[in-house]
């Protein structure tokens, strides 16, 4: 395999390529971030303002308590995730091993979780929240998402890929269902776990209306009402310096979250690999 | 390993084979979904209902007024040209499934081929798995600043280019037969990434020595793509298939930075027309007929693709 | 445990308890109003707003005011929509726009600011001390005030005075010159004019060309609206020709977020905004900016005959019906406080806001940033020339009209010769939607 061919070639230069091009909006955010308000790119050199500025940030950073919104975004994310992993775990198992009255029923109801924009559920979402008493709390932000149509939908794919072969020789040996999933159906999907992870942790990182309907308290609101609240600047002009570095801001650590579960995924690679 | 490379094998199987099963057993599979099934009875299920009912009804005039049953008027209305919802309805209905099928139809092959692509091994391997990813990152009010930036008319990034080369500008999002294309780029940028993590993990899941094996046979690239890659991510597409149409359908942020519907609705998709109608609380009866018809195609593509993909893959 | 130690402790157990109890006693008439704000503003409005929450709890420690950010003013609205239609309303005192008024009168959810001013001392003076254009869209039919100025604006023209004078340019007045000047200014690297109503509300800015022609979109009755006139259409079509015919600006307008920067940085000499970006736009441009009022259409029509016109614009207080009688009454101190000299005064000097009451503009820090910046002047002079907004029953839905009829004109996506129709088509569902209300 360590021949070099025309085609393993011709896919690197298509990989840089497309990478590279795929890159062009992030790069012009950074290199904006960092250009005088003042100047657009029309006016100077295309990639670098006559000066290097930081006080886009320093503006960005003034509009939002953004202490607040990380620490509520990071409880955020982590809390509907670590139960979403149990969750989806149980509902994707036995929707794609077991044989049960209603199953399809049962999943047809919770597929439509994905389908319904549950924007449109606001009102009716909104008066549970405050039937619960757990309005303007992080609680309110979690709890819908405990339950992931998406989730249960992934795994029982995942699950389904799995030769049956394996749980009945566990069970032979009289392991029990925790342990069959510990030592069986787990490890086998590593890499569905850590794209799910990725996936629910972004997608719940950047929820915008939910949050801002159910907390009215600054130090709940996530990192999006920050970033919401820099985007209204646009009514007086489109200052591009300071939504970009907010949006920088906004996703950081999510980037170094990436970098380090994207290390996860080569190890889950070459597991796989050795196989 | 080798039962993955039959995929056929019947992949669900009962817990027990044995003919009368403990109470026990038959209740299990019930407390494994029960979880799940009280978030989503409790904040989609019943909302959704109420959905369904409220699209029957029309508010009266005072907030505290009771709701009139007007039957299926709310939908003859979306469909009457001189209404003032109906008459941009079916216009804004034909947008959102242009969008949706385009998006579909190029970023879900796309996805695949990124995925192939980083499946190999390449060196920097984490600069390019980030760099086709991380549009997925972004929170969707950031994405479309960014590209607001790059359409922009007279200060945008594209434009600076075109004129830097002498050429042409094109106003991306405010002339009335480019806006939907440029929403549908945008799109595509932002979440290739995110389908195409899923295609690596299915990659990831196919054992290297099914296509050792074929190549000793013999089997070229194309071969072993259309035998081998396509029907091995069968379940992977499915899901994607599903769950970016389902996206499609329900983009709304990314317009609110871009172009907020404009020109004259030929930029408007259908969520985004709902949450411009929601503000006025007499639409609630048409909002909620919009959401049922809008929930109403997503199934009927859903039930399509799962017929589709999994005809012959049941036991029942 | 020693005796000694038993009284003393319990001792401290009852004196701790007794101290316990006394903030709840003091705190037993205390009320808690959410103040729902959107802010659309470039700068730290949240901790602005918190401190004049902070001035008005040591003025009156019973009261706590717990301001609340809510988006822009449509998510605001749709936050205040979603807590009516919930049946459970947590908000006591909101700035919202000026315009949703009837809204919020035909679905009762606020109350009449009428009955609080009738209780004053002072109600008159109070009440004119108010720019009389920023009065008019609190108003109803029947002169009853429901909502109080708080942060307004009106368009304006902005203009690169430097280069009008360099080439010796006078400042248009009327539209014929300003079409001449755009014409004189504009160049292959700059627009001479840009008019943004490319975004999603070009209904703002049209509705001043609709007034200079002579008839104001909306009047003080709430179930009329004049959409499909001869004025309409002719200041549609001005608008129109801006940029297809004459072109002196984009076809289809202008960006809205993109016009303040266009202008800055020398693409745009003359650009008509809201004076809310008067703050910013001083701050980023290298020469001499001014402000004029729009530029008038023909005379002996507009206000007061002048062929002046511009729509007022932004957020009034409101107070909701759903807060007990105690929380309204204190929420009348808090609207009575924001829309003081003092803070009007503060808050426009802050934001570039025009201060809503008169006397604000001879206090600081308003009025010493106003001597520094003439241009701050010279939109009050503007604001003699300056009307209701656009206001009626279903305003949303009406908008929503008008806002798409406009748009497929000016982009071009429907000819200028079917303008005609299309105006008639609005005015047609506009006018089965009021049929409701005659």
């Amino acid at each position: 395999m360590s021949k070099r061919t025309f085609g393993s070639r011709l896919a690197d230069a298509a990989t840089v390529s497309l990478a590279f091009f795929w890159l062009i909006p992030l790069i012009f955010s950074l290199l904006m971030s960092f250009r005088p308000q003042a100047e657009p790119i029309t006016i100077g050199n295309i990639f670098v303002g006559s000066r290097i500025t930081f006080e886009n940030y320093a503006a960005a950073l003034q509009v939002a308590p953004w202490a607040w919104h990380y620490i509520t975004s990071i409880l955020f994310v982590f809390g509907v995730l670590a139960v979403q992993i149990v969750t989806v775990t149980m509902a994707g198992y036995a929707f794609a091993r077991l044989r049960f009255r209603g199953r399809n029923l049962l999943l047809f109801v919770i597929l439509l979780q994905l389908m319904i924009p549950s924007g449109v559920l606001l009102v009716q979402n909104f008066a549970t929240i405050r039937a619960l008493d757990l309005f303007d709390t992080r609680w309110a932000l979690m709890l819908p998402y405990w339950g992931s149509a998406f989730g249960v939908l992934l795994m029982r794919q995942t699950f389904r890929g799995i030769p049956y072969e394996l749980e009945e020789a566990a069970r032979i040996d009289g392991a029990s269902w925790l342990q069959i999933m510990r030592h069986v159906y787990v490890p086998l999907s590593i890499p569905a776990y850590v794209a799910f992870g990725l996936v629910s942790i972004s997608s719940h990182w950047n929820e915008f209306l939910w949050p801002f309907i159910v907390t009215r308290t600054e130090e709940v609101r996530p990192l999006t009402v920050g970033l919401n609240k820099l985007y209204g600047t646009t009514e007086v002009g489109a200052l591009y310096g300071q939504l970009m570095a907010g949006t920088l801001l906004v996703i950081a650590p999510l980037v170094i979250l990436f970098i380090l579960f994207q290390r996860r995924f080569i190890e889950s690679f070459a597991t796989s690999g050795i196989k | 390993m080798d039962a993955q490379a039959q995929p056929i094998t019947a992949s669900v199987v009962p817990i027990s084979r044995r003919a009368t099963r403990s109470w026990a057993q038959r209740l299990f599979p019930y407390l494994l979904v029960a979880p799940t099934l009280v978030f989503v009875i409790l904040f989609t299920l019943l909302p959704a209902t109420r959905t369904v009912v409220d699209s029957t009804m029309e508010p009266g005039r005072r907030a505290s007024d009771p709701f009139t049953f007007v039957g299926l008027e709310n939908y003859g209305d979306l469909f009457n040209p001189s209404h003032h919802i109906g008459s941009r309805f079916t216009r804004i209905l034909g947008n959102t499934l242009i969008f949706s099928l385009v998006t579909l139809g190029v970023s879900v092959p796309l996805a695949l081929l990124f995925a192939m692509l980083l499946n190999r091994p390449i060196r920097f391997m984490g600069i390019w798995r980030f760099s086709l990813f991380y549009p997925s990152l972004l929170p969707l009010i950031g994405a479309a600043s960014i590209w607001a930036f790059l359409y922009s008319d007279s200060i945008g990034l594209f434009n600076t280019i075109l004129r830097s080369f002498g050429l042409q500008t094109i106003n991306w999002t405010g002339d009335p037969n480019t806006v939907l294309w440029s929403i549908i780029g945008m799109n595509i940028w932002k979440q290739t990434g995110y389908y195409m993590i899923f295609y690596l993990a299915g990659l990831q899941s196919i054992p290297r020595d099914i296509y050792e094996a074929a190549a000793l046979d013999g089997a070229n690239f194309r071969q072993q793509f259309f035998a081998l890659t396509l029907p091995l991510l069968r379940r992977t597409t499915l899901f994607v298939v599903v769950i970016s149409s389902i996206f499609a359908f329900q983009t709304v942020e990314q317009l609110q930075a871009l172009n907020q519907g404009n020109p004259a609705d030929r930029g408007n998709l259908l969520l985004y027309f709902i949450f411009q109608n929601i503000g006025e609380r007499r639409n609630w009866g048409y909002i909620n007929a919009m959401t049922v018809i809008l929930v109403a195609i997503l199934l009927v593509f859903t039930i399509s693709n799962f017929v589709f993909f999994e005809k012959g893959q049941e036991d029942e | 445990m020693k005796k000694t130690h038993v009284v003393s402790l319990t001792a401290f157990i009852l004196v701790s308890l007794l101290l316990s109890l006394v903030p709840a006693l003091a705190q037993d008439n205390a009320v808690t109003l959410d103040f729902y704000y959107p802010t659309a503003v470039d700068g730290p409005a949240s901790q602005v707003i918190q401190g004049y929450a902070d001035q008005f709890h040591q003025l009156y420690p019973n009261i706590t005011v717990n301001p609340v950010y809510t988006g822009s003013y449509t998510q605001t609205r749709d936050t205040v929509q979603t807590e009516v239609n919930a049946g459970d309303v947590v908000v006591d005192v909101a700035v919202m726009l000026a315009t949703d008024l009837f809204s919020f009168v035909e679905e009762e959810s606020v109350v009449p600011v009428q009955t609080f001013i009738d209780e004053m001392d002072d109600a008159e003076a109070y009440v004119s001390d108010f720019f009389p254009a920023f009065m008019e869209n609190g108003v109803d039919e029947n002169g009853v005030i429901w909502s109080i100025p708080f942060q307004r604006s009106i368009p304006v023209m902005y203009y690169n005075a430097d280069l009008l004078e360099a080439e010796g340019i006078a400042v248009p007045t009327n539209n014929e010159e300003l079409l001449a000047a755009a014409q004189a200014l504009t160049t292959a690297e700059r627009w001479g004019l840009e008019v943004p109503v490319a975004g999603g509300f070009p209904i703002w800015l049209y509705q001043s060309f609709a007034t200079a022609y002579g008839q104001p979109v909306s009047e003080a009755d709430p179930t009329e609206v004049y959409f499909n006139t001869p004025e309409s259409l002719a200041g549609l079509e001005f608008l129109t020709k801006l940029g297809t015919e004459y072109a002196v600006g984009p076809v289809g307008g202008s960006a809205w977020g993109d016009t303040p920067t266009d202008f800055t940085s020398g693409h745009a000499a003359m650009i008509y905004h809201t004076i809310g970006s008067l703050t910013s736009i001083l701050q980023n441009a290298d020469f001499t900016v001014g402000v004029s009022a729009l530029p008038s259409g023909p005379a002996g029509t507009g206000v007061n005959d002048s062929g002046y016109g511009a729509p007022t614009g932004g957020g009034n207080l409101y107070i909701f019906a759903s807060s007990t009688p105690e929380e309204q009454a204190a929420a009348w101190l808090w609207v009575q406080f924001l829309s003081s000299p003092e803070i009007q005064s503060d808050w426009g000097a802050n934001f570039g806001y025009i201060a809503a009451r008169q006397s604000a503009w001879e206090l600081d820090p308003l009025k010493s940033l106003a001597a520094e910046h003439p241009q701050y002047l010279q939109s009050v002079d503007a604001l003699q020339y300056a009307t209701r907004e656009f206001a009626a029953y279903r305003a949303i839905d009406i908008q929503n009209i008008i806002n798409v009829a406009l748009s497929s004109v000016i982009s071009g996506s429907v000819p200028l010769e079917e303008a005609a129709s299309v105006l008639a088509t609005a005015q047609d569902q506009i006018d089965s939607l009021l049929a409701d209300y005659k």
